[in-house]
């Protein structure tokens, strides 16, 4: 008997660590200040003032953004300004690192004890509103992102008609670069051309197909969509369509023709960069994100434009792309809303935005700022913008990612027998009930 | 069996006993505990006993007061919260979390449950004590009491701490976790925000069904599978690999077995996942295996041979399955060969050499020693830690997870579940909850594992563990 239990308690401390997610919470009623009644007398057009008189102690703030030391160094400043606009106050505001990439899974993970405000990507948008994580912005005290910040970058920020979070930057998107010592301007608007270039010189074209997101730039393209649908959990793809021109399967093949060709090469963003680095590659599709890396590395021979077009059963078709934003969001369980509403407005405003496009190299929201003569010569965003119009926000469930994904090793690998079948396997994946 | 039943009914008839011929005193200790102590002229006792259970009292009526009403629905009302744009405050409705409903009652039944057990034990203790008492035999007082902890009932002091912190680690997570299984915990339903509630059975269902689009069967069998061919597999060849190491170290034939011995405790030294990281690292599709091989033309002899397709450009040592199932044994292979290479040195060295010398006299050759009394002798040794190294590697998250990063599953199947060919149930599972916030399907997926590993340790431990085992041997 002993020796069972001694077993059990082996076997059990096992897979004790299992239980070791998502468990620890904090006291149950940490529900924000309790409205301080309103000082009546208090003027009632002056929140701000409001909110300075009603406030006493330290007020603790935790903000979150890109672990970069641009981002950290710009950020502090910006921070060391916002307690400098509001010194009546006294403030505790800590700076964490957190890839905007990653905010959504360590916020929701206890989103009573995540940052007050943060920086995410907006493809987070939708399922950090699904777990009512984000603060929505009803009303704005300092500026209003509504005039100030283009639409698009507002859409991105908006579910259902609310207007969840700040627009930060406006560059998260993909596009072209290239190498004009081996791709002539002229040839970069086709990818059959750029793959001949590049075959010729030795060099290769580097594209992350086999990635969900890089995906979905062929189908768009070709008019096929995938969309999230009203119930906003669910996607609506019809990348399998017959009857459509071109239809779905001829788009998969497409791809996988291109993918034939010996300069193609299926990479994520570290490989192609150390294949730039060391000078083998000649054209990727990437952000912003890599501009300096690639400018290091190809200097004044580097070329950036729109994506180019591909050949789908003959015909000339133009690379669609998603479009990408970053959007900072205020923590629905702060303890200090009011503050923390404040701080975003200050990180986004038009002074700020600029900043912080000076520090990083990632364009503005803002449409003033996107006048500027400094955002405007910089190659990459000019890029950006001339995608721009093929360009579409990134609306999809998440169930489109792991079956896009598969969906992509499958055409860059080519041993499907029948693509059509493939399409139909991976959209049901991709529309299915999100479970 | 029949004897466990046996002294369980005794367990309750004792308790009945005391009941039933306790005197006024020992009664009363049925509503205040500490009652029959002071009777009995215990004094402090009777007053901690006392407060426990009013402790107790207290304890249940905050839990069972607030949580255990709701264990049945997990909360009704849905956190609701209004901004003052002028004041710029929000106000937050009293809602319910069901992730805290649920903990909190778990904790509080652990809690009613232990009590219960010391409320029996406090009443035949105290029956006990009066029969003690009318026979004119003497009565331990306080001071006793607490030296006969240090010295006779030693070990109960011992292990209250050890028993109090498996409780807490270990038994509350666990029957936590497995609530989770029959809940509809998932990305739609994530507390504080959101309400999640009882679905019964419906999960466990799911894992058994299996669709194109909704194939949680059907990536449940193949991961299955792999994680147990995988786990004997680890298990064996490293145990193999490392006894033959530390064998072909021992011998008296090698020179300088120190220093090869420490060559390969280095590999230790290096924290694991840092290997795995690199040696996932120069196995990828451009890692710089992948450059040699196809700078010696390895990778474009091969494309010749038809072993990987044309025009792959690269060898997909952890890309394909197949490749990465073999790659990722034998990369295990390397980097856990050194631990059980230090562990059968140590055994090596302690077999017993009078039977040694006696097999020689004998005329035994070196391969009947190593067979017919150095393997059984390990074999009687590490036998029951076999049994442990399979249970942790069905575990082995870093190993897999580490180096299959960058692994993109072709079968549509495989992507629809999130899981792939590579995956343990234990990577699937982490991918599950952390990427997809999908708790209730992990959490069946982690009560099946845990109901694997302990039939498993079940079977090998009775059968390791066998009292006669020794002499069996000798």
């Amino acid at each position: 008997m002993k020796k069972k239990i001694v077993s059990l308690l082996l076997a059990a401390s096992m897979v004790a660590t299992l239980g070791a997610c998502g468990s620890g919470s904090s006291s149950k009623d940490s529900s924000s200040s309790s409205a301080a009644s309103s000082d009546s007398t208090a003027k009632a057009d002056d929140p701000v003032q409001t909110l300075i008189k009603n406030t006493t102690g330290t007020v603790d703030l935790t903000l979150w953004c890109s672990e970069t030391k641009e981002y950290q160094t710009v950020m502090k400043e910006i921070v060391d300004n916002f307690k400098k606009e509001y010194s009546d106050v006294d403030f505790n505001i800590t700076i964490g690192s957190e890839s905007e990439a990653n905010t959504k899974d360590d916020l929701l993970k206890d989103v009573e004890a995540g940052a007050d405000v943060f920086a995410f990507a907006d493809d987070q948008t939708n399922e950090l509103v699904k777990a009512g994580a984000l603060q929505e912005v009803s009303t704005t005290y300092t500026y209003d992102p509504k005039e100030t910040d283009t639409d698009g970058s507002l859409e991105a920020a908006t579910i259902d008609g609310k207007v969840y979070a700040y627009p930060m930057t406006a560059s998260n998107g993909y596009f072209l670069y290239y190498d004009k010592s081996v791709i002539p301007d002229e040839d970069a608007g086709s990818l059959d051309k750029i793959l001949a270039d590049c075959e010729k010189a030795g060099k290769t074209f580097g594209m992350e197909v086999s990635n969900a997101w890089y995906l979905y730039s062929f189908f768009k393209g070709a008019g096929l969509e995938a969309n999230l649908n009203d119930d906003g959990k669910t996607t609506d793809c019809n990348w399998n369509a017959t009857d459509t021109d071109p239809t779905g399967a001829q788009v998969a093949e497409a791809i996988t023709a291109a993918a034939k060709s010996k300069a193609f090469k299926n990479l994520g963003n570290d490989d192609q960069m150390a294949a730039i680095k060391d000078g083998k590659m000649a054209a990727c599709v990437n952000g912003t994100w890599s501009s300096q890396t690639v400018s290091d590395a190809w200097g004044k021979n580097l070329g950036a434009a729109k994506l180019p077009t591909f050949t789908v059963n003959g015909k000339q078709v133009q690379m669609g792309s998603f479009s990408g934003y970053k959007l900072i969001g205020v923590n629905a369980y702060s303890k200090q809303t009011g503050w923390a509403m404040l701080l975003a407005e200050y990180i986004t405003n038009a002074e700020n935005q600029m900043k912080i496009f000076k520090a990083t190299g990632e364009g503005p929201a803002n449409k003033e700022d996107q006048q500027s003569s400094d955002v405007t010569s910089s190659p990459a965003i000019a890029a950006l913008n001339s995608q721009a119009e093929f360009a579409s926000l990134q609306r999809v469930g998440a169930n489109f990612w792991t079956p896009g994904n598969s969906l992509g090793q499958s055409l860059v690998e080519g041993k499907y027998s029948d693509a059509q079948k493939l399409l139909d396997e991976a959209v049901e994946g991709i529309t299915a009930e999100v479970k | 069996m029949e004897e466990d039943k046996i002294s369980l009914r005794q367990y309750f008839v004792k308790f009945g006993t005391a009941v039933k011929n306790g005197n006024i005193f020992t009664k009363l200790s049925l509503i205040i505990m500490g009652m029959g102590h002071w009777a009995n002229g215990q004094y402090i006792k009777g007053c901690i006993v006392t407060g426990v259970e009013a402790l107790f009292i207290w304890a249940i009526c905050l839990i069972g007061g607030t949580y255990w009403p709701k264990l049945g629905t997990l909360g009704t009302v849905q956190r609701k919260e209004q901004f003052d744009p002028l004041t710029m405050q929000k106000t937050v409705n009293n809602f319910d979390n069901s992730l805290l409903i649920l903990l909190f009652s778990i904790v509080g039944i652990v809690i009613a449950f232990f009590f219960a057990l010391y409320y029996i034990y406090n009443i035949k203790k105290i029956y006990e004590v009066q029969q003690r008492k009318e026979a004119g035999l003497h009565v331990n007082t306080f001071k006793e009491d607490c030296r006969e902890m240090i010295n006779g009932k030693f070990y109960v002091t011992l292990l209250g701490l050890p028993t109090l912190g498996v409780i807490i680690i270990n038994v509350i997570p666990i029957v936590f976790m497995t609530c989770i299984g029959f809940t509809n915990y998932d990305i739609d339903h994530q507390p504080p925000t959101y309400l999640f509630t009882w679905v019964g059975l419906k999960n466990f269902h799911t894992l058994f069904t299996s669709s194109v689009s909704d194939s949680f069967g059907y990536v449940f069998i193949r991961i299955l599978i792999w994680t147990l061919i995988w786990a004997i597999v680890a298990t064996f060849t490293t145990f193999i690999g490392g006894i033959f190491l530390a064998k072909f170290i021992n011998d008296k034939r090698t020179k300088l077995p120190a220093m090869w011995r420490t060559f390969f405790v280095i590999t230790i030294a290096i924290p694991q996942f840092v290997t795995l990281l690199l040696v996932g690292k120069m196995f990828g599709n451009n890692g710089i295996v992948n450059g040699i091989c196809s700078q010696i033309g390895l990778t474009g002899f091969l494309e010749d041979l038809g072993i990987i397709s044309k025009g792959l450009g690269y060898i997909p040592f952890l890309s394909k399955p197949g490749w990465a199932h073999v790659m990722i044994i034998l990369i295990n292979i390397w980097v856990g060969v050194p631990y059980q290479m230090l562990s059968a040195t140590g055994l090596l060295m302690n077999i017993p050499t009078d039977q040694l010398e006696a097999a020689k006299i004998d005329g035994a050759s070196e391969r009947q020693i190593f067979w017919k009394i150095t393997m059984p002798y390990i074999m009687f040794v590490m036998g029951p830690s076999l049994v442990t190294s399979i249970i942790a590697n069905i575990n082995n998250f870093n190993v897999i997870y580490l180096l299959t990063t960058d692994y993109t599953t072709t079968n549509m199947r495989f992507a629809n579940s999130h899981g792939n060919e590579v995956d343990l149930l234990i990577t699937w599972l982490f991918r599950l909850t952390n990427n997809y916030s999908n708790f209730k399907m992990a959490s069946v997926i982690g009560i099946i594992t845990f109901v694997i590993c302990v039939a498993l340790t079940l079977l090998s431990f009775s059968k390791f563990l066998q009292g006669d085992r020794e002499e069996e041997f000798q």
